[in-house]
This record gives structure tokens, C-alpha cells and sequence, in this order.
């Protein structure tokens, strides 16, 4: 199943930034450049064979585990992607953790008593969570609590250029910063993680708010739950077993919510200048860096694979009716 | 003093338009019924006649926009409707039993059916979980299930609708309750294993001398299984009394309809079949709510019937109950 759909994810890819119009060569060789250069680069790169050759040499390469070289960067992009990887899934983690952890309860509680003060409330925040635009809602952030009130860091980079970071153990700053006791560090990586993470949550709260409450008042109005209550069974135990029935499709949809939220990761990156992988393919998608963009749509497309791969395995452990018991 | 004692039971819909507008659907006009403790008494009526309505409200089980707006229900003297959710929690389980239509949905799909006995007899009872345990076990073998201990672990999706069904009827007992509802216990069952729950349900009424509704539109499941029957139309029990009475000579003209409406008499040709619809609940007739389906109707039914007795015993609510 995996095989075929990455193979299409390379194919679609390499074709899209093909035809996309950018031409690397007239970027690499800059204004003055004569026309012999244009040829000699143009030969250098390999674009000037023919097209299907140029994909079977990418495939080809890409087998082996080799994504070619960024042209802006003269490194591996394989390389590159390695190390930002870990920079993004940092905020990935705290961002959308957070998120599931404020959109799960709010959005149970307001299922719980529909109509009731409590959702009406949250209906209308998380409608503002839904409608703000995400890279607005970072410069608003950085305005008020860094330029107004000085509480926060300048949104530039993970950790303090005062500080030196931690050794290398997880990739998280702060996790690692935790585990050599480096409190300096830890400390300057969560006061630039608070912003960026808080954005993230805010827009990714929204939508489990509102799945959480849907899922749950569907439970609710199930045959299940109509018959524990003439079972006369308490309160406690009947939202016990709301909340269970919903698991499934919560621990679903968060998952898709995590490979949708790659993109609107690359604008709080930009913004904060988080130097993730985000920022990395929203960089090279601008100057048009094609193997740096084939790398990273590939690598999204290998994380999608990966968080369904675990919601699969997570609902498999959870559901007596999934066929791995 | 009577199991239950149901007076003029009504139970509307309610709706808000978007201008506020209150619209209402009498779903419930005054439902009346007594039960006696080891009595069975089948509801019959058709689809939308208020059956199902009867138990949830009976329960408390009704949900928006269904709401109990009169009457009184009283379980051993005890006033129903005026309870507050937890006390009627207490009653719900343990002194009332129920069995659902949709066994296999109904069951808690994350919880091993033995856990869930216990459950709901731990819920009621300040039983240890050993004592709850062996009675999980010995409800199960009372009600026909096949090597109970091991199906003690089985998951609520590996059990046939005939083994649910089963299941629930231990879940309804392992309180022994006084009371038992069993709404259609055996729609969706094979015919066998229709025979099979309610010989079972009959049997185990009888031993623990349990009141009990049986809800159903199987006039065959009536006569065969029922010491009373109810007939209900738009909402109203038009004829209630014992099943010899009501099948050997029906009072009310829709009883007669409803009677000669069975597979075998309509191919016998015999006249009478049911035509029409049920009255629009939003907008109820005046006087007799059967009136435009009832070939007897006249002038005089533009009035509320009144309830009569006859001879029988059996109760009938029309004008023209003693021709």
C-alpha cells in the first residue's frame, strides 16, 4: 500500500516543480552571466536531458536513500531535512499536545450539556480559532507580548543566541536541556516555545473542539448510551463510557489533523523564524530549489504514512472490534 | 395496591420554530394502566402509535424534544415523574428491568458482557465482585447462554442477535426486578429464536412473578404470551383487558380492524382491513382521534369518547363500545 502511493508522491512531485516555471539556473547564475555559464550550469545540474531521463536519475537516487544536493545550501538535502525535522516536530509535539489537551475536555464537557452556557462559549471561541489567520494571529502574538509587554522572547530561533544549546538526545531543546540539568538552557527554550506553541494549539483546538463535541453528542444519542442510562448505571460511569465509545474516532481525526497541520506549521516557522523544516520548504518553494521541495514534499508525504501508521496501531489496542485481537 | 398505576399519561414533543413559535406533537393523550405483580401485558398498536413512548416515559428515559407534560406513573406508590435523574437511577436497573429492541448495539461495545453484568449489579448493590460475579454466571446459564463462564469474557460483537438478546434479559433479571419492560424484545430475531426468548422471558416472569410489559406488533406474540392486552392508537389505549376477552369478541372498531388485519384473515378476504393513516399528531381531531379511519363514525364522535366497562372487565373508549 505504502510503496505505490510514495512512489506516486515522487513522481507528482518531481513533475509539479518541473513544469512549475521556476528555473534554478537563471537563480544560480545571477544578472551578469553569459550564455556559455547558462549552458555550462545548466549541463552541471543535469537539466539538459531529457525529462524522463531526469526522473529515473532522481527514482533512481532516491531508492538509495540519496535526495540529491540543495542548490542553495551545497548539502545533502537528506541532510538538511534530518536535522530540521527534529527542529519542527518539537513544535509539532508541545503544539498540537497542547491543542488535543484543551480540545478533547472542552469539547466532551460541551457535548455533555448541549446548548448549555458552557458550549455556547466555546462555539464561539473556537469559531474565532477557526477563522484567524494563523500567521496573523503569530505577528499579533509577537506584537502584544514581545514589543508591548516584553514578556516574551523576539520570535527568532528556538533558544537564546546567549545560550548555548544542549546536547543533541531527543532534538527537543527543552527536553534536552531537562535531561543534562542545563536549566539555562531549558528555561530560554521554553520561553520561545510558549508563543509558537500557543499558536499552534489555538488553531488546532478549534477544529477537536468541535469534532470532540460532534463525536461525543453522537455517542451520546447512540443505542449504547440510551441503554446504560435505563440500566440505571451513575452519571460517572455513563460518561465513562461516552468518552471510551468516542475514542476511536477522536484518536482519528486528530491524526488527520496532524499531517494537515504541516502547512500551516511552515507560516508560525516563518514567522517565528523557527528554522524547521516549514520554514525550510516554504524557503525553497520561493527560490526554487528543487531538490530541496522534492525532499521535503516527500518527507510530508513519509510523516502522513508514519501518523497513520500509529492511529492504526493506537485504535488497533483500544477496539475489541479491530482484527488484532 | 397496584406494580403500576399509570394515569393519564401524556407526553408532548415540543418544538421551537426559529420565530419562537411553539409547535406540538400529543404524541401521548392520556395513557391508563394498571399492572399487577407476575401480570404480562402486551402493548399493541402500529408504528407511531406511542408504544415505545409508553416505556421511555414510564422510565425516564425520554429525551428532547420528548417531554412528559401530565399525568402520574406510580411504581409501588412511588410517584415517577417527579424524580430527580439520580433517584430514578436507583429504580432503573434494579426494581425495573428492560430489555431494547437492538441488542447488539445496545450492549457497551468496549466492555466483555460478564463485566457488564457485574456492572450493573454492583451499580445497585453493594455486592463484592465474587458474589457478582457467580450471579453474572448463573443469570447467564439461567437464560440459555451456553457455557456461561466462557462467555463470561466474550466482547458484546462476537454474540448472535439471539445470544444479545439473551444477554439483556440477564442484564434486566440480575437485579430481580418487580418490574420488566420489554420493548419488541424479538423484532430483528429468527422465528426460532423468536419462540425461543419469549418461552424463555415467559418462563423466567413467571418464576421470579415480575409484572411485565411486553411491547410488540405482533398480535400473534399477544395471544400466545400475554395475560392482558393493550391496544393503542395515536397515543391512546383504546381497549385494555385480557387477551381471551379482547381476541374472542374486541370492543372498539379499530381492535376489530386491527385484529382482522393479520396475514392469515387478509387472505381469507374477510372485511375490515385496516385503512388510512394515523391522525397528524400535530393536529389531533376533536373528539374521538379514530374517527376517520372508523367506519362507524357520526356525528356523535366530534365528542371525546367516554371509557367504558363492559361485562368482561375489558375497558373500551368509544361511544359505540355496547352495540
Amino acid at each position: 500500500m505504502v510503496l505505490p502511493l510514495l512512489i506516486g508522491v515522487v513522481f507528482v512531485t518531481f513533475m509539479l516543480v518541473r513544469v512549475g516555471g521556476l528555473d534554478p539556473v537563471g537563480l544560480l547564475a545571477g544578472p551578469t552571466a553569459t550564455a556559455e555559464e547558462f549552458t555550462m550550469i545548466r549541463k552541471d545540474l543535469g537539466l539538459d536531458q531529457p525529462l524522463w531521463k531526469q526522473f529515473l536519475i532522481y527514482g533512481g537516487q532516491v531508492i538509495q536513500g540519496d535526495l540529491g544536493e540543495s542548490w542553495l545550501s551545497n548539502r545533502p538535502v537528506l541532510e538538511d531535512i534530518t536535522t530540521r525535522s527534529f527542529i519542527s516536530l518539537e513544535l509539532l509535539f508541545w503544539g498540537i499536545g497542547l491543542g488535543a489537551a484543551i480540545g478533547i475536555p472542552v469539547g466532551l464537557r460541551a457535548a455533555f450539556k448541549p446548548n448549555g452556557r458552557f458550549d455556547q462559549v466555546t462555539r464561539i471561541i473556537s469559531l474565532l480559532g477557526f477563522s484567524i489567520p494563523t500567521y496573523w494571529l503569530g505577528l499579533v502574538m509577537l506584537f502584544v507580548f514581545f514589543y508591548l509587554l516584553g514578556w516574551a522572547p523576539p520570535g527568532m530561533g528556538r533558544i537564546s543566541l546567549m545560550v548555548s544549546p544542549p546536547q543533541f538526545v531527543t532534538g527537543s531543546y527543552l527536553i534536552d536541556g531537562l535531561i543534562e540539568a542545563n536549566w539555562e538552557a531549558a528555561n530560554s527554550a521554553l520561553t520561545h516555545l510558549i508563543l509558537p506553541v500557543l499558536c499552534l494549539a489555538i488553531v488546532s483546538a478549534a477544529p477537536i473542539i468541535k469534532q470532540t463535541r460532534a463525536i461525543a453528542l453522537e455517542v451520546i444519542a447512540s443505542d449504547t448510551v440510551r441503554y446504560a442510562r435505563a440500566c440505571g448505571l451513575k452519571i460517572k460511569t455513563l460518561r465513562a463510557i461516552v468518552f471510551r465509545n468516542s475514542a476511536t474516532p477522536i484518536i482519528t481525526f486528530v491524526g488527520t489533523e496532524i499531517t494537515g497541520l504541516v502547512g500551516t506549521m511552515s507560516l508560525i516557522e516563518y514567522v517565528f523564524a523557527w528554522g524547521g523544516l516549514g520554514q525550510y520548504g516554504l524557503n525553497a518553494i520561493v527560490r526554487g530549489d528543487f531538490t530541496a521541495v522534492q525532499g521535503y514534499v516527500l518527507t510530508l508525504a513519509l510523516f502522513s504514512v508514519l501518523i497513520f501508521l500509529i492511529v492504526d496501531i493506537v485504535v488497533a489496542i483500544i477496539e475489541p472490534r479491530s482484527q488484532l485481537n | 395496591m397496584n406494580l403500576l398505576k399509570i394515569t393519564d399519561l401524556q407526553t408532548h414533543f415540543v418544538f421551537h420554530d426559529i420565530d419562537n413559535y411553539r409547535r406540538e406533537a400529543r404524541a401521548l393523550n392520556k395513557v391508563n394502566l394498571n399492572l399487577n405483580r407476575g401480570e404480562i401485558v402486551g402493548i399493541v398498536g402500529e408504528t407511531g402509535a406511542g408504544k415505545s413512548l409508553t416505556a421511555q416515559s414510564i422510565c425516564g428515559l425520554l429525551r428532547p424534544p420528548a417531554k412528559v407534560v401530565g399525568g402520574s406513573v406510580l411504581f409501588l406508590g412511588k410517584e415517577l415523574l417527579s424524580l430527580a435523574e439520580e433517584d430514578l437511577n436507583d429504580i432503573r436497573g434494579a426494581e425495573i428491568g428492560m430489555v431494547v429492541q437492538n441488542p447488539k448495539s445496545s450492549l457497551d461495545p468496549l466492555t466483555r458482557i460478564g463485566d457488564q453484568l457485574v456492572r450493573i449489579h454492583q451499580t445497585h448493590t453493594a455486592s463484592a465482585i465474587s458474589v457478582a460475579r457467580s450471579k453474572a454466571i448463573a443469570m447467564m446459564h439461567a437464560v440459555g447462554i451456553p457455557d456461561p463462564e466462557k462467555r463470561f469474557s466474550a466482547w458484546p460483537h462476537e454474540l448472535s442477535g439471539g445470544m444479545a438478546q439473551r444477554v439483556l434479559i440477564a442484564m434486566a433479571l440480575m437485579n430481580e426486578p418487580k418490574l420488566l419492560i420489554a420493548d419488541e424484545p424479538t423484532t430483528g430475531l429468527d422465528v426460532t429464536v423468536q419462540a425461543q426468548i419469549l418461552e424463555l422471558l415467559k418462563d423466567l416472569v413467571r418464576r421470579f412473578e415480575m409484572g411485565t410489559i411486553i411491547i410488540t406488533h405482533d398480535l400473534g406474540i399477544v395471544a400466545h404470551y400475554c395475560d392482558k392486552v393493550a391496544v393503542m392508537f395515536a397515543g391512546e389505549i383504546v381497549e385494555y383487558g385480557t387477551v381471551t376477552d379482547i381476541f374472542r369478541r374486541p370492543g372498539h372498531p379499530y381492535t376489530k380492524q386491527l385484529l382482522a388485519s393479520t396475514p392469515e384473515k387478509l387472505k381469507l378476504n374477510e372485511a375490515g382491513s385496516l385503512g388510512g393513516q394515523p391522525p397528524d399528531l400535530f393536529n389531533l381531531p376533536e373528539g374521538c382521534l379514530s374517527q376517520d379511519r372508523c367506519s362507524l363514525a357520526s356525528d356523535q364522535c366530534r365528542t371525546p369518547p367516554p371509557v367504558i366497562t363492559l361485562e368482561t372487565g375489558q375497558t373500551v373508549r368509544c361511544h359505540f363500545a355496547l352495540q
